[in-house]
Formats: C-alpha cells, structure tokens, sequence
C-alpha cells in the first residue's frame, strides 16, 4: 500500500466496528422488499387469473411505472420480485453508499473530527478510500442478506443473486458518485444534496425512458437503466453489472483526482468576503436565510418533477386507448374513463406531495442540527420567544412543502389539460390543492417529533416513510381500508367525482394540527441544547 | 428578595436522569458587581448558567434575576441581559458582522459605535465567513455582539477561550468599562488571572454547590501562605510543628501556613539560620488547587 492510502486498514476496521450498524436500516430495507415478495406473492395470487388482473391493474395504472420501473413479467414470483424490489432496494442501496461516504469525508471534515485523523499517520487519500471501502462492503451485506433470507423463503438461487447484485452495483456506483460530489460541495449539506440529487434525477429518468415512448439509448445512457436491464427471472443479463463496476471505479478515481486539487475543509470554490453588516433581524428572515440553498435546489427539482410528471400525464391516453389491456374494463361500464383519469392524477400528485414533504422535514431537522450544534442557545438567549423561533420554521416548512406541490402540480395541471385527456385546468389545480393538507400532516409528524421528542429523530420521518409504504406498497400486500386510511393521502378526494367526501381530509387538518400544538407545546417546554 | 441582588438563587436543584447537576444552590450576585463564577470542569457551572437563561428548567429552588423569573418572563428579561456562551457556534455561511447584528437586534438595540469601535479593539474581520473564523474570534463574534447592547446584565460563560494574551487585556479593559457603566456582570472562567483582576466578589461550586463565596480578601483568609526558605542548617521535618505541606530539597524548604500563624512560623525557623526567604500570599490559585484536591478526595474517599 502506498503512503497516499497509509492507515486505511486500521482505520476501515475502526468505522466498520463503531459505525457499521448504521448500515443497517439499508440492509433491512432491501431485504424486507424482496423476502416479502416472494411471500405474499403466491399467497395473494395463488392462480393465472389473479396474477393477469393484477398485471392489468400494474399496466392501467402508468404512474406506477415511475417508480418500481416497467413489468417485464409478474406472473412468476420470481417475476414480480424483479419488479417489486429491483428499483426501490437500488436506490436505498445508492443512498445509504452516498450517506457513508459524505461522512466518512465531508461530514467528518466539517466536525472537526477529520483534523484529528489526517495529522495522524494517514495518506491524503484514506479517507475517500475508507469512505468507499465501508460503503462496498456495505453494499455486499445488502446483496448477501437479501439474497440469503429471499432463497430461504423461496425465491430462484440465480434469479435472486442477480437481483441482489444489483443492489451491490447500485451501491458501489453511487459510492463513486459521492466520492465526486463531496469534492464539489463546501460542507457536508451540499455534498449530501449534490449525490442525492443526481440518484433522483437518475432514478426519475429511468421510469420516464420506459413509461413514454422514447428511443432506447435513453435506457442505457442511464447507470439506473443498466440495473433494470439485468432482468431477473426474465432472461438474466449478468453483463450490465460489468458496467457498473467500471462506471464505480472511474467514479471513485475522478473523486480521488478532485480531491488532491482541493484545499482540506474547502470546496472546489473558495469563498469570498460577505457583507460586514447583517440585515437579518428577526427568527423568520433566520430560517429563510439558513434554509436558502436547499430551497433554491427543491424549487429547481420541483420544476422537473412537473415537467417529468406532466409530460408523463400525455401518456394516459395510451393505457385506455384502444386495443389497451384496460380498454376492455372501460368497455365493460364498470368504470369511467374521467375515475381512471382522476385515479391516475390523483397518484401521481400523491408522489409529488410525498417528495414535497421531503424539505418539511428536512427544515424541522435543521432546527434540532442547529440545536445540537449550540446555535438555538444564543437564539434563544435574546428576547426571543421560544414559539416565535419554532414556529417561524413550522412556518417555513409548511411554505416550502406547499410551494413545492404548488410548482409541480400547476406544471402539471397545465401538461394535462393539454394533452385532451378531459381533464380541465380548475379541476386539476383543485385537485393539486387537496393535497397540500395531506402533505402538512406529513410534515406536522417532525414538527411533533422535533418538538417534544429529538431524541427520535429518525421518527420524524414516519409520516413519509409510513405514507409513501401505504401508497405504494399497501395495495400489493392487500392491506384493509382503515390500515391504507393511516396514510393521510388516501383521504384526499376525486374533485370529480360528485360523491366525493371532503370529510376525510377535514379529519387530516385537525390531526395535523393537533400534531403542531404537541410539537410547540413541547419544544416551549422542554430542556433545550443538551 | 434582597433589594440590590441582579440574580438571586436559592435551593436550585436540577438533574439529568439520574445525575445532579446542581444540588441546593445557593448564588447572589450584587447589583454593579463582577462576579467571578469558579469551578472545575462538570461542577455545574453551566447548567446554572443555563437554567438563568431559561434554557433548563428548575427542578426545584427559586430563581430571581432582575426581579423577575428566568422561565416565565423568559423575553422581557432577555431584552435586558447579554450572554456570551463558551463555546461560540457559528452559522457557517453566514458572516461575523451578519452574527454580531442577528444576535444584536433580536435582543432589542445595538449601539453600531460600540460594534465598529469593538470590532476595531479586538481586530476582528466581520466580513469572513462562520466557518473561517478560529476558536478565539468566534469568541470575539459573541463577546462583540454581548457588549454592544446597551444591558443591565451581562452572563459570561468561559468568554476568552481560544483568547491570545493581548486580546484577554482588550477583554479585561472593555468589562471594567462596562461595569463602569452600572452592568452586572456573572463572570464563569477557568482563567484566574482573568477572574483576580475582574472580580469584586467570587463565588466557587463543586459538584453542585457553592461551597465558598466572597471577595478575594475574604477567600484568602481561608487559605494557607506559602513559605520558601533557605536554612543554614537542614531540620527535621517532625520538629517544624505548626507547618504543613512541608517539602525540603537539600537546603531549601517549602511549606505553608495558616495566615494567622505567620509568626509562629518565622520563630519555627529563625533557629535553623534563614539565609532567604520569601513568603507568598495566598492566591485564587493556590485556593482553587486546594479546593480541587478536596474534591479529588471526596471523589475518591467514596
């Protein structure tokens, strides 16, 4: 080992022993998508029959594709498997790889802690490298755990390898991609934001490419579409996954050039002198200031997902068209097409609401980072009021969240509208607006969790996570209405359909806002900076 | 309430779990005075400090500070206090000078000639950026931003850590300017020159409790002298009678004494022929040590 990677191994050794479990949730997630297929599959559609309904259901329901990728078979378990978990188990792959590596790198620079480690007898490039080690090992016991339970419970030896390798290369090319991204960004944050907005982009890319009529090299310019391309249980393709190995190891080296040009603790950009007076002077314009940057990247995100979403919207008139699997139910009486078309609008403002909860969360998570790191302290030691400075970030997130369903949905709503689906821009925008409860009570669950109880701060998260499992995974386990009802997009209704019930999502509001009351009630009460 | 006392802390007890951070504290801390706040590391000093700024909330005892209660009247109480904390955290984008007028005007006013004439004494560059700035002058941010509102109180929590020799004597100027002008000043430090030229009275907390409170004079009648001596001829350690701490090297012998025995001690060692000698009051030093040795023992007596 040369003197440019001195001390990895010990230092290696040292993460994986205090900070390997954080692999952990990864590792579960992935293995949990893929062990659960294979047992409810046979389970919930037990003959031919259930398992062509269901196709049809999974084809008539475009938005779908978006995220779990196209259905090349799902009347084998092994089939439906591939489906399920390829997309969904490579990206919590990918961003656990990214996560490990910013900190291995950037975070560990920006607490200081890195300091204590370079002056030791360690090479320049040991930390980018440790960083990259933990995160392929990492991506392995993903591959290993879900392989090993997925065959145990039933699933195909080879078919199951391929699928779990991919959540290995996933892993591997987003270690590489992070590597990159935490030489261009100056702190951990931007870093962060940097990998994790491409794996979206990526990710979104790809369900685009094979839900809409697109040439092909769209598919393989994408290092996503190369997992997809692999086909478990539909022909497997172990060639692709030759491609992402090398895609890894350029990546990682571009990280390691970069790295060597840059400053420690520095950026690719240094920074210039800032004003010597401050214009900020109250906790709201705070929030706004410190929030800044990453509302400027959601809002960008916001546009693209609209403009993904909405040009997807065009391509409804495919799946009820003629000659359509779900021509033959349309013909059938049993359903409209305006149902199928609010149920499929309705879908996808639900995937835009969930991502818009994304920077809610994340601003009631700022305010306990900034607590941890003894920046509320002195805030709070002015003449401001605890609630005052609380609520001007509940405020901020409600905006930003609500902002973010606002751009996508009007993007959309106006796609639509011109696409002669028979969807009229009121309707559609009324719709749009019928999430924005939901999401607030999304977001309301961190604003409780980082009021009352920090100490969990990964429960602040639940609503998302719990949300988007209902949404999306709750129907392919045959969940109840009450346990699908938890989620509060389900309760948002068809502004369309005359019957619709406003009810539900009265209900929503009033949890939501009892959620905010725990929250400042807590965070007014409480010990705070400990 | 006593009429005069800024802060007044009877019975404070506050715990985490199952550890005492504070157990019956008692403080009073007078209306114009600079009050040095001692202490070695985990006694509570902060935790005190924090329930004054209504960050922690009593467990038990009353608190007063300027006539009103630090959790209730948490606002109107801030607008008359500045707090400078031990361990400045900075917003990394965001510039000193932007820090210095965030913190300035969410407690109410800011001098802006008091800020550019501090900013001048203490040579700090507002135009860099938080995450640019060392130790000491993400100190000078917060100690900049405290002095340039014009308050009743001033609560210093270990201000000049991270300060160079030059920049702790502009601090110990600008505080006695500022007590010159009626501020109360609750002085926390580890640095007992600091805490010797600031203090008019003092008081020290162990493990919760404030186990001595005072001026110095006072403190240093408590505590013991030091005597360095050279003799012509070497005694035996058993016949100095009434010394403690006896150390002899050679002919030099170092010991101390009560202040009241003083004399006794110099009849003690006049018959062994003095040939130098040299007698040391009592220092917040000398003090301090002696109250972390009695800490140690308790700690290690249980």
């Amino acid at each position: 080992m040369t003197d440019a990677f001195a001390g990895t191994k010990q230092l290696l050794q040292t993460t994986l022993k205090h900070d390997g479990r954080n692999y952990a949730p990864w590792i579960a997630f992935a293995t949990f998508l893929s062990v659960t297929s294979v047992i409810v599959y046979p389970w919930l559609f037990p003959d031919a029959r259930d398992r062509a309904m269901f196709a049809g259901a999974i084809g008539s329901n475009p938005a779908m594709g978006l995220i779990f990728g196209p259905a090349f078979d799902l009347s084998t378990t092994d089939g439906f498997n591939a489906w399920r978990a390829l997309a969904l188990g490579g990206f919590t792959s990918a961003l656990g790889a990214i996560l490990v590596v910013t900190q291995a790198t950037r975070g560990q620079e920006d607490s200081g802690q890195a300091e204590l480690l370079a002056s030791g007898a360690l090479g320049r490039g040991s930390r980018l490298l440790v960083g990259a080690g933990f995160a392929a090992i990492g991506s392995v016991m993903v591959a290993i755990f879900a392989w090993l339970t997925t065959i145990l419970f039933g699933g195909d030896v080879w078919a199951t390898l391929l699928l779990a390798a991919t959540f290995t290369a996933s892993g591997w090319m987003f270690a590489g991609v992070a590597a990159i991204a935490a030489q261009l960004g100056s702190d951990a944050r931007t870093s962060n934001s940097i990998a994790v907005g491409t794996l979206g982009a990526l990710f979104l890319l790809r369900g685009l490419s094979y839900s809409l009529d697109v040439p092909d090299w769209t598919v393989w310019v994408n290092p996503l579409g190369w997992m997809t391309e692999t086909r478990p249980a539909t022909g497997d393709h172990w060639w692709p996954l030759i491609l992402a190995v090398v895609f890894a190891i350029v990546a990682f080296g571009i990280g390691y050039a970069l790295q060597s040009h840059r400053d420690f603790g520095q950026g690719a950009i240094a920074p210039r002198p800032g004003p010597a007076n401050g214009n900020i002077r109250s906790p709201w314009r705070l929030a706004l200031r410190l929030n800044a940057g990453s509302m400027i990247t959601w809002t960008v995100a916001f546009v693209f997902v609209g403009a993904a979403f909405g040009s997807f919207a065009t391509s409804i008139e495919d799946f009820i068209g003629e000659g359509s699997p779900i021509a033959a139910v349309l013909e059938s009486g049993m359903v409209s097409p305006d149902a199928l078309t609010s149920a499929f609008l309705v879908t996808i403002l639900t995937m835009v609401g969930i991502i818009a909860a994304v920077p809610g969360v994340q601003t009631m998570l700022k305010v306990r980072s900034e607590e941890i790191e003894d920046r509320v302290e002195p805030i709070i030691a002015t003449a401001t009021h605890r609630i005052n400075y609380y609520g001007s970030n509940i405020a901020l997130a409600f905006l930003t969240s609500a902002g973010g369903v606002l751009i996508a949905g009007t993007i959309i709503a106006t796609i639509a509208t011109g696409a002669d689906i028979g969807v009229h821009f009121g309707d559609a925008m009324l719709q749009v607006l019928t999430v924005i409860p939901a999401v607030w009570a999304v977001v309301a669950v961190s604003v409780m969790v980082v009021g009352a109880r920090p100490v969990l701060m990964l429960a602040a998260w639940a609503g998302i996570i719990g949300s988007f499992g209902l949404t999306f995974l709750g129907p392919s386990f045959k969940l109840p209405d009450w346990a699908l009802g938890i989620s509060p997009f389900w309760h948002i209704p068809y502004v369309t359909d005359d019957n619709a019930t406003w009810m539900g999502l009265v209900w929503v509001a009033i949890a939501g806002a009892i959620l905010v009351v725990i929250g400042c009630v807590g965070f007014g009460h409480r010990d705070l900076a400990k | 309430m006593e009429t005069g006392n800024v802060i007044e802390i009877q019975n404070l007890s506050k715990s985490f779990g199952s550890f005492q951070a504070l157990n019956e504290l008692n403080l009073g801390v007078q209306q114009g005075e600079v009050h040095g706040f001692l202490g070695p590391n985990g006694a509570g000093k902060s935790t005190t400090i924090r329930v004054l700024l209504g960050l922690l909330r009593a467990d038990s005892g009353t608190v007063r500070m300027l006539g009103g209660d630090p959790w209730t009247d948490v606002v109107a109480l801030h607008r008359r206090l500045a707090y400078v904390p031990g361990d400045v955290s900075l917003w990394p984008s965001m510039t000193g000078g932007e820090a210095i007028d965030l913190l300035g005007s969410l407690r109410g006013d800011l001098d802006r000639k008091r800020r550019d004439e501090l900013l001048e004494r203490f040579k700090l560059d507002p135009t860099k950026r938080g995450r640019q700035y060392s130790k000491g002058n993400r100190q000078k941010v917060a100690i900049i931003a405290a002095l340039a509102s014009n308050v009743e109180l001033l609560i210093l929590d270990e201000p000049t850590n991270g300060f160079d020799p030059l920049m702790e004597s502009v601090f110990q100027d600008v505080i006695l300017e500022t007590k010159a002008r009626g501020t109360s000043i609750l002085l926390s430090s580890h640095i007992l020159s600091e805490v010797e030229n600031l203090a008019d009275r003092l008081s020290i907390i162990r493990e919760g409790q404030i186990i001595r409170t005072g001026t110095l004079a006072e403190m240093q009648g408590h505590a013991t002298t030091t005597i360095h001596a050279t003799l012509d001829r070497i005694p035996q350690a058993a016949d100095l009678h009434g010394l403690i701490n006896i150390r002899l090297d050679g002919r030099h012998l170092k010991a101390s004494t009560d202040v009241d025995h003083i004399g006794n001690a110099m009849e003690l060692l006049a018959p062994y022929g003095l040939t130098a000698l040299k007698v040391e009051p009592p220092t917040l030093e000398s003090l301090f040590l002696h109250l972390y040795e009695t800490d140690n023992d308790q700690v290690n007596a249980r």
